[in-house]
């Protein structure tokens, strides 16, 4: 195809449980745009602006899903550790972005993301303390499917057992 | 050999390494700023010098160089007479040469 783009797909890390209400996708793009400029001054900034947006977000566990052109991903990739902050409704709170996949296309961002959840949801229930949210996540677990019909799987369920 | 046409005090060498170093990071950000110019020689009196860089930052310098437009507030222009990956070709500009 001519005009290729690549999707990056990152997750949100915050030490402040009070950054979740922070992310929408105004904010994120901001700060995103925010340290491409930094980083890679005004030609960087135009070079990833073409075709840059957030194509999806999930505030519950923190996923990111942004689109940028071919030839400018490495640009945007290289600036990502330098996100710092989430800024919204004038309230700033620490994070950092961490990439868990590039892909050409939605649909393999979306298959590794159902990938990474199952595994997710593997390893929050080894660590578990508690019997009750043991029982919450097994239960989760065992209730999601992977139907022909609709291309989501039930894999995005709330797991914030531990929060 | 970089030329920079002035009205007023002219800017030593520091200031001039900062003033490359500060194009650099306006166009190409903190990776740019990073890029290692040396400046191997400066004349204040006609604002020309000599500068160095690794051959895959020469389009980065060149164009931040090329788009800088304001030196302390004053208009000035950067213009570039030779580029040569041998320091021994600037001493003469061949074109002018006469055989």
């Amino acid at each position: 195809a001519a005009l290729s783009r690549r999707y990056v797909l990152c997750e949100v890390v915050s030490e402040d449980p009070r950054c979740r209400q922070c992310i929408e996708d105004r904010a994120v793009g901001l700060a995103v745009r925010d340290a491409i400029g930094r980083v890679h001054g005004d030609y960087g900034l135009a070079c990833c602006s073409i075709s840059f947006t957030v194509k999806y977000l999930n505030a519950y566990t923190g996923t990111v899903l942004l689109r940028c052109r071919k030839d400018s991903y490495r640009l945007l990739c290289s600036a990502l550790p330098f996100v710092r902050q989430l800024e919204s409704r004038n309230q700033r709170y620490p994070c950092f972005l961490n990439t868990l996949h590039v892909g050409g296309t939605i649909r393999t961002c979306q298959k590794f993301l159902i990938q990474y959840n199952r595994r997710q949801l593997l390893m929050l229930l080894q660590n578990c303390t508690n019997e009750e949210e043991r029982r919450c996540i097994q239960k989760s677990l065992l209730s999601c499917s992977l139907t022909e019909e609709q291309s989501q799987s039930g894999d995005e369920e709330d797991d914030d057992g531990t929060e | 050999r970089r030329e920079l046409p002035d009205g007023g005090a002219r800017p030593s060498v520091a200031q001039f390494k900062q003033l490359v170093v500060s194009a650099l990071r306006e166009l190409h950000g903190e990776v740019g700023a990073a890029l290692p110019v040396d400046v191997l020689t400066y004349e204040e009196k006609t604002l020309s010098a000599i500068l160095r860089v690794v051959s895959s930052g020469l389009v980065k310098l060149w164009s931040a160089l090329t788009l800088l437009g304001f030196y302390q507030n004053r208009r000035c222009a950067f213009r570039v007479l030779q580029a040569s990956p041998f320091l021994l070709a600037l001493s003469g500009n061949s074109r002018e040469l006469v055989l």
